[in-house]
C-alpha cells in the first residue's frame, strides 16, 4: 500500500502541545507510509486540496489524517479522498485533538501519544478494503402507532403529502388524551372542538387506513421495507355493520362497567361507544363485564342491534402491512400516584387526579360538566391543587418534570372559578414553569384575575378531618411557615410516564428507551424525531414530556421525515455491515440469536444451513462478529483483523 | 512502539463510537486534563469487543485494558451493551484463572455527554494501573509444577456395568437401525483393554457394541459430522449433556438423532491404567468383576478397582443417567450428595496469581500445540475453521511461545463459556497431560454464579447465558468510579 | 417459645404499664420474653441528638450482649429503642464508623449483630389472626379504635422495615383480630410532638391536639398507641392540648397490648390500666363477654405479617 499521513496543527489547538512536524517525521517510518506532512488546517479548503494533490502526486491508495475527532470531520475527509478517486473507506483518522492536545499539557508525552495514535490508524488502514453502498427499493407507505394528537397530525400530514398511512390505535377511538380534556391552555379552547375536526379528517381521508382496537404484534424488515403484523383485538361487534347508533348501550343491562374513557369517575355499560365524537364511532363490548360472557346469557344487544352487528364469537385477528417507515406516537399514561400514602394512596374518594378532574369539568363527562365531589355529590367550596405529584421527585425515582402540569393546573383553577364563582382554589407548587408562548401571561391571570392562591411548597399530608372535609398540610416556603387548609376536594397534578407497553413496542421496533420507558431520540438536540433505527421516527410524548402544540409540531416533523425519505425512489445503505464467509459458517445461528436488528437470517447453501446478512437491515454494531466463534461473520470496516492490527500496533 | 519509560504504562481502551468515544471527545472539548497513558481504539459498540481482544492485549504486554460503552438501555444498537456486560463480566472473573490480576481490566459506561465522568474514569483507572505497576509477563515467571489431587469418594457406587442390559439395548438399536444412517457406539479396540468408536450401519455391526468402564470417549464429538443425516448414538450421562448442547446450538436436529442410553457406572482413567500396564505384547484377557476389572497382559494379571482407577469426573458425577434420551434401559443409580469442586479447579483455586502464572508458564512450555484438546472437544464445532489457525481472521501467530499457547487455551475456554459440559475430553486427549480442564471448569463456575446456576447441556430449549441478557442483571453490579 | 427481649428504660419507669401489659399478653400468646442480661439505655433522645458515636456505642453494647448470647432476633416494645438499635446496626456496617465506636467500648463489638424487631412484629410472626382470635374472651365489637403508631415506628422506611412508612397496617390487623372496630386513622404516623414537650410546649400541645381532635371527630373510643413517649404525651398532656385547641378532650390513650389484654379477658390491674390519666372506664363498660368462646375463624384468618 501507499499511505499518506497528514498531521494537522489545527492552528494552535493541536500544535500548541504536540510537535506536529515530529509526528509527521515519525510517521514516515511506519509500514507503507510513503508521504507525511503537517498542514496548518487540514479541514480548510487548502488543506483538503493538499490531500487531493498528494493522492495524485504520490499515487496514494490510503490516507490517514491526524486531527480532531472523527465524529467531527470523518465525513469531510471521506469526501475529500473520494474526490481524489479513492474509495471513501480507504481513510482513517487519528484523534490527536480531543484525545491528546486538549487533555494534556506536556509536549513530549503528547507528541509520543499522537505518533502512536497515527501508528494504530496506519495499522488499521493497511487492513481496510474499499466498500460500496447498495441501493434498494422503498415501499412508500407510513405506519403510525398511536392515534393521539401527535399521531393524528403525522397521519394527516403524510396523507396530504400523498403517502398512504396505516394508523394503529390501541383504544376503540382515536383522540388520545386530548380527547379527554375539557379545555386547552392558554386559549381555553374547547378541546373536543379543535381536535374533533382533525379526527373526522382522519376518518374521511382516502389515504388513511385506521385500525382501532389494534396493537403491533411483530415488526420485521428495515427502512423502506418494514413488514408489520397488527393484532386486531376482538370487539365482538362487526364494525362493517355497526352504524354507531348507540341502541345497544341504551339497553345494555350491565351498567356498572368502569368507565375507562371517563378515567373511572363514573360507570358505563358493558357495550358502549366511549364518547359522542369517537372515531371510529363504533361500539365495543367489554367482555369482563358483559353478562353474555360472565354469566353466559343475556344477548340483549344482539336483539336490539338494528344492523345485526353483534358477534359474541369474534376472535382476535391479524393483518400484515408492508410499509416503508414507522412513526411511534404512543403517548403517555399517568404514573401510579397511589404510592403516595401521605395523600391517602387512593383511599380518599375526593382526592382525584387532574385527568379525572378534567372529566368532571367536561360537559360530556359523567357529571355533565358540574364540579361535584365524588364522595357525596356536593359542590366543593375549597379546592386544593397539588402540583408535581410524581414529577421531580427523586425519592420515588422520578426526577423528570412532566412539563405541562403547571399550565393545566392554572387552567383548571381558572375553570373552577368559572364553574363555581364562590369557590376558593389553592395551588401548591414547587416552581412555575411556563416558558411557552402566552403561557406565563396565562398563569399570571389565574393569580391576578381569578384570585387563585398559589403557595410555594410541598404538601406533606392530606387526610380526612372526620367531619367530611380534608386537611391539607403543607409548607409555605416563601413565608417559611407550615400551612393547613381545609379542603372539600384535592386535585393531584399527577406526573406522567411512558405508555405501559412502550418498552415492549420499543423492542419490537428495535429502538432504545430510557429507564422511564420514553423512547430515545437519535440526538437530544439535533435529531429529536429520528431514532437509531433508520426509518423509525418519534412524535409526541412517547419521546418525552411535551404539551399539545409541541406534540403537534413533532407529529408534523415526523411526517416531514417520512416524506423526505419517500422523496427518493431508492435508498442507499451504509456499507459498514457484517459479511458472512459462508465457508467458515457452521450454521449454528448464534449470530441470528444475538442480532439486535434481526438482520441475519438462515439460508441454505448446498443443503447446509448458513447465516446470511440482510445488508439493508444491518446497522453495523458488530455484535455478531464478536459472537461467532469461528470468525465467519466479519463487520466491514471493523473486522477482527482491523482491530487486531490496532491491538498489535499498541502491544508489542 | 515503546511506552514512555518510567512515565507511562501501556493502557488500551476500547470505546464505543456513539457514547463513550463521544464522552471522551466531550472531555477534550471541556479541556478536562487526563493522564496520557491511555490509547483509544474506536469500535462501533461495546458489543463488538470480543473478550479475546482484551486477553490478546493483556498477554501481549498491555498493563491495563478499559472498555467503555453506552449506559445500559442507551445502547445505540439497543442491546449491544447488554451482551457486552455479560461477556465482559465473565472475562473479569476468568482472568485470575490465568494468573492475570483482573484489576487490570475494567469495563464501564460513559455517555457522550459525560465528559467529566470520562475524565474521572480515565484518571482513576490510570492511577489504579500505576499502583499495580507494569504487568508481569509469563515468559519470565519462575517454573512451578503442580498436579491435581485425586477426587474424593464418588457420589454413587462405581461399577463396571457388567449387569447392564446390553443385549436388550442391541436389540433396540437393531429395531431402529433401518431408519438410521448409522449408530455410533463403542467396540473393542486394538486389544481387549481398549475400545474404539463403532459406527454400526448393519445389524451385525451392532453385535460389536460393548459397554463398560473402557468406554471413556465422548462420542458426541462425531455427531456434527453427520449433520443432516439420521443417526443414533449411545451415550453415558456425561455424553448426553454434550448432545443436548449440540441440539441447543442448532448443530444437530432433534429429529435427526436417536439417543440410546444406559446408566453409566463410571469409566476408567485410561492414562493411569496404561501407566500401570506398562509395555506389553499381548492382552491375555479381561475379566469384569462387579467393582473392578482384571486385565491380563503377557500372562500377568492387573487388577483395577473402579474406586481407585475411575476418572476424576466420574467421582463427582451427578448425572450418570442421560439427561435426554429416546431409548433408555437399566436401573437408575442413586446419587447422593452435592458435586464437589472438580480437582483441576481446586488446584487452580489453591494458587495465588503469581503461582498461577508460573504454573501456566510451566504447563504451556510442555504444550506441543497439537490441538488434540480441540479435536476431542465435542463443542469445538468450528473444525477446519478454528480461528487459531486461520489468517483471516488472524488471531494467532505460528510462534511456539508460552503466551501464544496460553492464548489458544483462552480462546478455547472463552468459546466454551456457557457451553462446556465439563466432559473432560480435552484434558483426556492431551498427550502431555496438562490439566487444562481447570480453565473450562473455572468459567463454568462463573457462568453458574452469574446466571442463576446455569449449567450447559441440561435443557435443549434454554437460552445460553452469553447469547442472552437481562436489562437488570441480578448478579452483575456496576462498579463505582472514585 | 422463648424470645430475647430488650425492654428499654422507659419500660422500667414511665411506661411500666406498657411493660406489664406486654408481658401479660405475650404470656397468653405463648411468647416467653427473656431479657438480655445487663442491658443499658439505648441512648435515645439525649445521646443520639448530641453524639452519634456515643449513641451507637450504647446500642452496640446491647447488641453485643445479645450476639454473645447467640440471639438471632431481639424484640423490643419501644419504637425509639428499635430505631436506635436498627440505626446502629446499619451504621456499624461502615468499618470506619465501627472502629470509632469500638474505641468507646471495653471490647470491640461482635462482627454480626442479631436482627431487631418490634414486639408488635414479633407477635404477628408468632401467630396469625386466627391464632389471636382463639384467645379472645371479651367482645370488643362495641369499641371503635384509632390506631396510632407515632412517627418513629415506620420511619425511615429502609431502616425500620415496618411496611409503608406513611400507612403501616400491622396494628390494625392485630386489633381487628381482637374483634374491635378499627378506624382508618389518617394521622396514624403523624408526630405528637412529645420530644419537644419541654422546650416547645405550645408546639407539642398543638401537634397533640391535632391527633386528639381527629380521633374525637372520628368518634374513636380510644387512641391505641405503640410508643411509650406518645402514650405519655397524649394521655398526660391532654389538658394542655385541650387548652391550646380550645376544646375538651376525654380520649383514653391505651397501648395496643392493653387492648389485646382486654380482649383476652385479662384484668385491668394486670394490664396497668390504673396508670392512665384519662380513665378507660367508659371503654371497659363497652366490653361484653365474648358470645361464645368462639373458635370461629376470623375472616381470611391470614397472617398479619
Amino acid at each position: 500500500m501507499r499511505i499518506g499521513v497528514f498531521v494537522c496543527h489545527c492552528g494552535s489547538n493541536i500544535a500548541g502541545t504536540v510537535d506536529c512536524a515530529k509526528v509527521a517525521e515519525i510517521a514516515k517510518n511506519f509500514p507503507d507510509v510513503v508521504y507525511a506532512d503537517d498542514p496548518m488546517y487540514t479541514c480548510a479548503e487548502p488543506g483538503q486540496a493538499a490531500i487531493e494533490a498528494a493522492i495524485h502526486e504520490h499515487k496514494l491508495d490510503g490516507v490517514v489524517v491526524a486531527s480532531c475527532s472523527p465524529r467531527m470531520h470523518e465525513a469531510t475527509f471521506r469526501r475529500t479522498v473520494e474526490r481524489a478517486g479513492l474509495n471513501r473507506y480507504m481513510f482513517e483518522m487519528a484523534n490527536i485533538r480531543e484525545h491528546v492536545s486538549w487533555i494534556g499539557k506536556e509536549q513530549q508525552a503528547n507528541t509520543n501519544k499522537s505518533a502512536e495514535l497515527v501508528e494504530i490508524a496506519v495499522a488499521k488502514l493497511r487492513n481496510n478494503r474499499p466498500l460500496a453502498a447498495k441501493t434498494f427499493d422503498v415501499t412508500k407507505k407510513t405506519l403510525i402507532v398511536g392515534g393521539g394528537v401527535a399521531g393524528i397530525q403525522a397521519a394527516l400530514d403524510c396523507a396530504e403529502g400523498g403517502i398512504p398511512v396505516i394508523l394503529v390505535e390501541r383504544e376503540s377511538t382515536i383522540g388520545g388524551k386530548m380527547a379527554k380534556l375539557d379545555k386547552t391552555f392558554p386559549t381555553v379552547d374547547c378541546s373536543a372542538c379543535i381536535l374533533g375536526p382533525k379526527m373526522v379528517d382522519v376518518a374521511q381521508h382516502p389515504g388513511i387506513t385506521l385500525y382501532a382496537c389494534a396493537e403491533i404484534e411483530e415488526v420485521s424488515g428495515y427502512v423502506g421495507n418494514f413488514s408489520v403484523k397488527i393484532r386486531k383485538r376482538a370487539t365482538y361487534i362487526d364494525w362493517e355493520k355497526c352504524t354507531g347508533c348507540g341502541a345497544c348501550s341504551e339497553k345494555c343491562p350491565s351498567k356498572k362497567t368502569p368507565d375507562v374513557f371517563n378515567e373511572f369517575t363514573g360507570t358505563t355499560t358493558a357495550i358502549n361507544i366511549p364518547f359522542p365524537q369517537a372515531i371510529p364511532k363504533k361500539a365495543v363490548i367489554n367482555a369482563q363485564y358483559c353478562r353474555q360472557f360472565t354469566k353466559g346469557k343475556c344477548g340483549v344487544c344482539a336483539k336490539v342491534c338494528p344492523a345485526g352487528a353483534i358477534d359474541y364469537a369474534m376472535q382476535d385477528s391479524f393483518v400484515t402491512e408492508e410499509v416503508g417507515c414507522i412513526i411511534a406516537a404512543t403517548g403517555y399514561e399517568l404514573m401510579d400516584w397511589t404510592i403516595y400514602q401521605e395523600y391517602g394512596g387512593g383511599r380518599y374518594p375526593d382526592v382525584i387526579t387532574s385527568l379525572q378532574y378534567e372529566r368532571l369539568l367536561s360537559a360530556s363527562g359523567p357529571t355533565g360538566g358540574h364540579i361535584v365531589r365524588p364522595s357525596d355529590g356536593r359542590e366543593p367550596q375549597t379546592i386544593v391543587f397539588i402540583q408535581c405529584v410524581g414529577s421531580r421527585d427523586n425519592s420515588i425515582g422520578r426526577p423528570y418534570c412532566s412539563g405541562f402540569c403547571c399550565m393545566y393546573t392554572a387552567k383548571q383553577a381558572i375553570l373552577t372559578k368559572d364553574h363555581l364563582p364562590q369557590s376558593r382554589s389553592y395551588v401548591f407548587y414547587m416552581d412555575i414553569r411556563t416558558p411557552g408562548k402566552m403561557y406565563d401571561e396565562f398563569s399570571r391571570r389565574a393569580v391576578e384575575e381569578y384570585g387563585v392562591e398559589y403557595i410555594r411548597g410541598r404538601v406533606s399530608a392530606v387526610y380526612p378531618d372526620g367531619l367530611g372535609r380534608y386537611v391539607v398540610m403543607g409548607a409555605d416556603t416563601l413565608l417559611g411557615e407550615p400551612v393547613e387548609i381545609r379542603a372539600d376536594m384535592v386535585v393531584l397534578a399527577v406526573g406522567i410516564e411512558a405508555a405501559k407497553n412502550a418498552p415492549a413496542l420499543a423492542e419490537k421496533l428495535r429502538i432504545s428507551y430510557d429507564k422511564y420507558g420514553f423512547f430515545m431520540e437519535s440526538h437530544v438536540k439535533l435529531k429529536p424525531v429520528e431514532t437509531n433505527t433508520a426509518g423509525v421516527f418519534l412524535a409526541g410524548v412517547c419521546q418525552g414530556a411535551k404539551d399539545i402544540p409541541a406534540s403537534v409540531a413533532q407529529g408534523s416533523a415526523a411526517a416531514a421525515k417520512a416524506l423526505a425519505l419517500f422523496a427518493r425512489d431508492k435508498l442507499e445503505n451504509d456499507p459498514q455491515t457484517a459479511q458472512v464467509d459462508a465457508r467458515r459458517c457452521v450454521g449454528c445461528g448464534k449470530c441470528i440469536r444475538c442480532c439486535p436488528f434481526g438482520a441475519i437470517t438462515e439460508t441454505e447453501i448446498r443443503n447446509e444451513k448458513k447465516a446470511q446478512v440482510i445488508e439493508t437491515v444491518c446497522q453495523g454494531c458488530g455484535l455478531c462478529t464478536s459472537t461467532c466463534p469461528q470468525g465467519a461473520v466479519q463487520l466491514s470496516h471493523a473486522t477482527d483483523n482491523q482491530i487486531l492490527a490496532e491491538v498489535n500496533a499498541l502491544c508489542r | 512502539m515503546p511506552v514512555m519509560k518510567d512515565k507511562e504504562l501501556r493502557i488500551v481502551g476500547f470505546l464505543c463510537n456513539w457514547c463513550s468515544y463521544g464522552g471522551a471527545d466531550t472531555a477534550g472539548v471541556a479541556r478536562a486534563e487526563q493522564p496520557t497513558d491511555l490509547r483509544i481504539i474506536r469500535v462501533p459498540c461495546s458489543g463488538r469487543v470480543d473478550p479475546l481482544f482484551i486477553v490478546k492485549a493483556l498477554l501481549s504486554g498491555a498493563d491495563g485494558v478499559l472498555v467503555s460503552g453506552c449506559h445500559p438501555r442507551d445502547c445505540h444498537y439497543s442491546s449491544g451493551n447488554f451482551y457486552a456486560r455479560r461477556r465482559l463480566e465473565v472475562l473479569k472473573h476468568f482472568l485470575p484463572a490465568l494468573g492475570i490480576d483482573n484489576a487490570r481490566f475494567e469495563y464501564t459506561w460513559v455517555s457522550a455527554s459525560e465528559g467529566q465522568r470520562w475524565q474521572q474514569v480515565v484518571t482513576a483507572f490510570t492511577r489504579r494501573i500505576h499502583t499495580l505497576g507494569a504487568a508481569p509477563g509469563f515468559e519470565d515467571a519462575p517454573l512451578l509444577m503442580k498436579t491435581a489431587d485425586m477426587a474424593p469418594a464418588p457420589l454413587r457406587p462405581l461399577g463396571t456395568g457388567k449387569n447392564a442390559p446390553l443385549e436388550s439395548l442391541k436389540q433396540a438399536i437393531k429395531e431402529k437401525l433401518p431408519d438410521l444412517a448409522c449408530v455410533i457406539g463403542w467396540k473393542q479396540g486394538y486389544d481387549d483393554a481398549h475400545t474404539t468408536p463403532l459406527f454400526a450401519k448393519k445389524p451385525e455391526d451392532v453385535d460389536e457394541l460393548v459397554w463398560g468402564p473402557l468406554n471413556a470417549a465422548n462420542l458426541a464429538v462425531y455427531l456434527p459430522l453427520f449433520k443432516g443425516k439420521k443417526v443414533g448414538i449411545v451415550v453415558k450421562g456425561c455424553d448426553s449433556r454434550s448432545v443436548v448442547e449440540l441440539l441447543q446450538e442448532n448443530l444437530v436436529a432433534r429429529e435427526d438423532v436417536t439417543i440410546f442410553a444406559l446408566p453409566c457406572e463410571g469409566t476408567l482413567d485410561m492414562g493411569r491404567v496404561n501407566e500401570k500396564l506398562g509395555r506389553y505384547n499381548v492382552v491375555g484377557g479381561i475379566a469384569h468383576g462387579a467393582t473392578n476389572i482384571t486385565i491380563t497382559t503377557d500372562g500377568q494379571e492387573h487388577d483395577f478397582s473402579m474406586a481407585e482407577y475411575a476418572q476424576n469426573k466420574c467421582r463427582g458425577c451427578t448425572e450418570p443417567e442421560a439427561v435426554l434420551s429416546d431409548v433408555r434401559m437399566g436401573d437408575s443409580p442413586l446419587v447422593q450428595g452435592e458435586a464437589p469442586v472438580p480437582q483441576e479447579l481446586a488446584l487452580l483455586d489453591a494458587m495465588n496469581l503469581d503461582e498461577r502464572r508460573s504454573f501456566w508458564r510451566t504447563q504451556m512450555e510442555r504444550c506441543l500445540r497439537c490441538y488434540a484438546c480441540r479435536n476431542a472437544c465435542p463443542m469445538c464445532v468450528c473444525r477446519d475453521y478454528c480461528i487459531s489457525d486461520s489468517r483471516d481472521p488472524h488471531w494467532m501467530t505460528q510462534e511456539a511461545g508460552v503466551t501464544q499457547k496460553l492464548f489458544f487455551q483462552t480462546i478455547h475456554a472463552l468459546h466454551l463459556a456457557g457451553r462446556c459440559t465439563g466432559c473432560g475430553e480435552c484434558q483426556r486427549a492431551c498427550p502431555v497431560g496438562i490439566p487444562i480442564l481447570g480453565l473450562r471448569q473455572h468459567i463454568a463456575r462463573t457462568v453458574g454464579e452469574l446466571f442463576d446456576n446455569y449449567r450447559a447441556g441440561i435443557d435443549p430449549a434454554a437460552v445460553p447465558p452469553l447469547l442472552g441478557y437481562e436489562v437488570e442483571e441480578r448478579n452483575i453490579r456496576e462498579r463505582e468510579w472514585k | 417459645m422463648n424470645y430475647a427481649y430488650y425492654p428499654g428504660c422507659s419500660a422500667k419507669g414511665s411506661s411500666a404499664d406498657y411493660e406489664k401489659s406486654t408481658q401479660a399478653v405475650c404470656a397468653v400468646l405463648g411468647m416467653n420474653l427473656v431479657e438480655i442480661p445487663g442491658w443499658n439505655c439505648c441512648g435515645s433522645t439525649p445521646a443520639h441528638a448530641v453524639d452519634t458515636e456515643l449513641s451507637a456505642a450504647l446500642c452496640s453494647r446491647n447488641l453485643d450482649i445479645a450476639a454473645q448470647q447467640g440471639v438471632e432476633k431481639l424484640l423490643t416494645p419501644c419504637p425509639s429503642c428499635l430505631s436506635n438499635l436498627r440505626h446502629t446496626a446499619k451504621r456499624m456496617e461502615n468499618p470506619q464508623f465501627r472502629a470509632r465506636v469500638d474505641e468507646l467500648l471495653d471490647n470491640p463489638a461482635a462482627p454480626d449483630f442479631p436482627g431487631v424487631t418490634s414486639v408488635m412484629q414479633g407477635m404477628a410472626a408468632h401467630c396469625d389472626a386466627n391464632g389471636i382470635a382463639s384467645f379472645i374472651r371479651k367482645d370488643l365489637g362495641q369499641l371503635t379504635l384509632a390506631p396510632y403508631y407515632g412517627c418513629l415506628m415506620s420511619r425511615p422506611a429502609d431502616i425500620m422495615d415496618f411496611g409503608d412508612p406513611e400507612n403501616p397496617t400491622l396494628m390494625e390487623c392485630l386489633l381487628a383480630a381482637c374483634g374491635a372496630k378499627v378506624l382508618d386513622f389518617p394521622l396514624k404516623t403523624a408526630c405528637c410532638g412529645a420530644s419537644y414537650g419541654i422546650p416547645e410546649r405550645t408546639m407539642t400541645a398543638r401537634l397533640s391536639a391535632r391527633i386528639l381532635r381527629l380521633a374525637t371527630d372520628m368518634k374513636a373510643d380510644a387512641i391505641v398507641a405503640a410508643c411509650p413517649l406518645c402514650q405519655m404525651n397524649l394521655d398526660l398532656r391532654q389538658p394542655q392540648a385541650a387548652k391550646e385547641a380550645d376544646a375538651i378532650f376525654a380520649m383514653p390513650v391505651l397501648y395496643f397490648t392493653q387492648i389485646m389484654g382486654l380482649a383476652f379477658g385479662l384484668s385491668p390491674d394486670t394490664l396497668g390500666l390504673e396508670k392512665l390519666r384519662v380513665s378507660a372506664s367508659a371503654l371497659l363498660d363497652k366490653l361484653e363477654p365474648a358470645p361464645s368462646i368462639s373458635k370461629t375463624p376470623v375472616e381470611g384468618g391470614q397472617s398479619c405479617e
